[in-house]
């Protein structure tokens, strides 16, 4: 009744059952190992987009145009406030900076606009919103607050682009989850097809062991082992796949995004958190599709 | 041994009313035509088919009620000689015969040695690394033999052990079930080989239809199958 030789028999019996059923077990670890990737891949994609979401949300900047006729004292209480309110400093732009900001900005273009014989530019305040007052909503409540002054013109935040894409990236996530267990759903039920299978093939074998005094559990435990090799191997498979798409991918995808400045987090290897992550889960798989393989095929 | 009252379903029943007291270390034969119902009889004692009525005493203990969990403990006790072999084609005859022993986890070393003794006992030491349908059909039931010994059991049942075997090895195992025998281990051989209970002096229980139509004890059986020869 020694542990050790029995933990040594069914090792030797799982590796057994893979060998002499490589096609089935093939599959079953080509499943998993594709679902990993897919995993690994979406895992990779969303991190891209939120690096890319919160460097477009860094730069939310709370713009105050005042009226033309608003006074350097409005335009001074005005920032205070804002000051106040976000805990940053706000800036009192006046119309000539703003002028030759935007002269630098069109490049060429730009001496038409110091020709002009009035500048045409309100005085503005600028505030740089930090993290924690902007917040779902948060932005558009401190616009409206700022819009009430008389003295304000017009509020500019860039409200569309990051609501919008705090939008797709929600919906993003919420798909995105939805996926993830589609995927580890068909991914258990392959494997687990293909571990009954191999049951199906050995019944014999586990009728005569029942025969001559084998446990339940005993003629079980191989199969355990089983799929947990496969999703093991499957884990391994998809980690590689990985590496080997990020090393061929990543470079072209950087200089593609590059205008975006979030090229730099393309360039990524696999981490090991994201590794080991996918082998829990390739383990997972594999003992949730033997577990239900071995329920359902080892009534003998 | 075991003390058995029980009928057996199917359409006409298999066994019906059978009472029977093997004691231990008894040297039983089964016999009687084919289809009278051995198999089924042996079936119920190891477990492999459930009495539709009536109790089974193995051991003292009740295995018309046994917990399902229980039964592969009743079986390490059991060796079983099958009728239809039952090995494993795709694995060597010692790989068959350990078997029995990964079950009940022993190293695969002692095993070893295990197997090589009983292969030994059963004359075929030299076939250890063959598949078994690389076998003659009496290789192969000597095969089984060795199996259902390897674990030491304390009750052998053997479904015709000796069919497929010539008159020679025929008596070699036969000698080697009685020495199983002697050694402490309760024997039932089923067989409808009126010979080999003629020359074994041995009890005797006939079966017929499922019933048990005669119960001799060995010298009486002997007489009786000498005779009607
Ligand atoms: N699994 C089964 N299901 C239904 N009926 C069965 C089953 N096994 C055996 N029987 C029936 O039970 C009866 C007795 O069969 P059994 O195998 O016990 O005979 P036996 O005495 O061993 O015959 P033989 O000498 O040919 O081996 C037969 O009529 C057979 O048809
Ligand atoms: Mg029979």
């Amino acid at each position: 009744m020694s542990a050790t030789a029995k933990a040594a028999y069914f090792w030797r019996a799982a590796v057994q059952g893979i060998r002499r059923a490589p096609f089935v077990h093939f599959i079953a670890v080509l499943t998993i190992a594709l679902a990993l990737f897919a995993i690994g891949l979406a895992r990779g994609g969303g991190e891209l987009l939120e690096s890319l979401i919160s460097s477009i949300g860094s730069e939310v900047e709370l713009t105050v145009y005042l009226k033309p006729d608003a006074t350097d004292a409005d335009a001074k209480e005005i920032a205070a406030a804002l000051s106040k309110r976000t805990g940053t400093e706000a800036v009192v732009v006046p119309p000539d900076v703003a002028l030759g900001r935007l002269a630098a900005q069109l490049g060429e273009l730009g001496s038409t606009l110091t020709g002009l014989p009035e500048n045409p530019l309100p005085v503005s305040v600028e505030v740089r919103v930090p993290e924690a007052v902007r917040g779902p909503g948060g932005l558009r409540a401190l616009a409206e607050k700022v819009r009430q002054s008389p003295a304000v013109e017009a509020v500019d935040y860039g409200e569309e682009a990051v609501e919008r894409l705090s939008a797709i990236a929600l919906a993003l996530r919420w798909g995105g989850l939805v996926g993830f267990a589609l995927v580890l759903l068909a991914t258990a039920i392959i494997s687990s097809a293909t571990l009954q299978l191999a049951i199906y093939a050995r019944r014999e074998e586990i009728e005569i062991q029942k025969l001559v005094g084998a446990t339940d559990r005993f003629a079980k435990i191989p199969f355990l082992i089983e799929g947990m090799l496969q999703g093991l191997a499957g884990a391994a498979a998809a980690v590689g796949g990985l590496h080997l798409f990020w090393a061929l991918a990543g470079p072209r995808l950087s200089s593609l995004l590059a205008f975006l400045s979030v090229g730099g987090c393309v360039a990524r290897g696999v981490d090991p958190v994201l590794a080991l992550q996918l082998a829990g889960l390739g383990c997972g798989l594999g003992l949730a599709g033997s577990f239900v393989a071995v329920g359902r095929f080892l009534r003998v | 041994m075991f003390h058995v009252y029980k009928a057996y379903p199917g359409d006409p029943p298999s066994l019906s009313d059978i009472n029977l007291h093997v004691r231990k270390g008894e040297f039983v034969f089964l016999t009687g035509p084919s289809g009278a119902g051995k198999t089924t009889l042996l079936k119920l004692v190891f477990c492999a088919e459930k009495a539709t009525k009536g109790q089974i005493l193995v051991g003292g203990r009740n295995i018309a009620r046994i917990r399902e969990s229980a039964i592969p403990y009743l079986r390490r006790n059991i060796g079983v000689v099958f009728q239809d072999f039952k090995l494993l084609p795709h694995r060597t005859v010692a790989d068959n015969v350990a078997f029995t022993l990964d079950v009940v986890g022993m190293p695969r070393r002692e095993g070893m040695a295990r197997v090589t003794q009983v292969l030994k006992q059963v004359g075929l030491e030299h076939k250890a690394g063959s598949l078994p349908l690389r076998l003659s059909g009496g290789e192969q039931q000597r095969v089984v033999i060795a199996r259902a010994l390897v674990n030491d059991p304390t009750i052998l049942l053997a479904d015709e052990p000796t069919g497929n075997l010539d008159p020679a090895l025929t008596v070699e195992i036969m000698d080697l079930l009685c020495a199983v025998n002697v050694r402490g281990t309760t024997v039932v051989v089923a067989t409808h080989d009126a010979s080999l209970i003629a020359r074994y002096d041995k009890r005797t229980v006939r079966l017929e239809r499922g019933l048990i139509v005669a119960d001799q004890d060995g010298a009486k059986a002997a007489r009786r199958m000498a005779g009607a020869e």
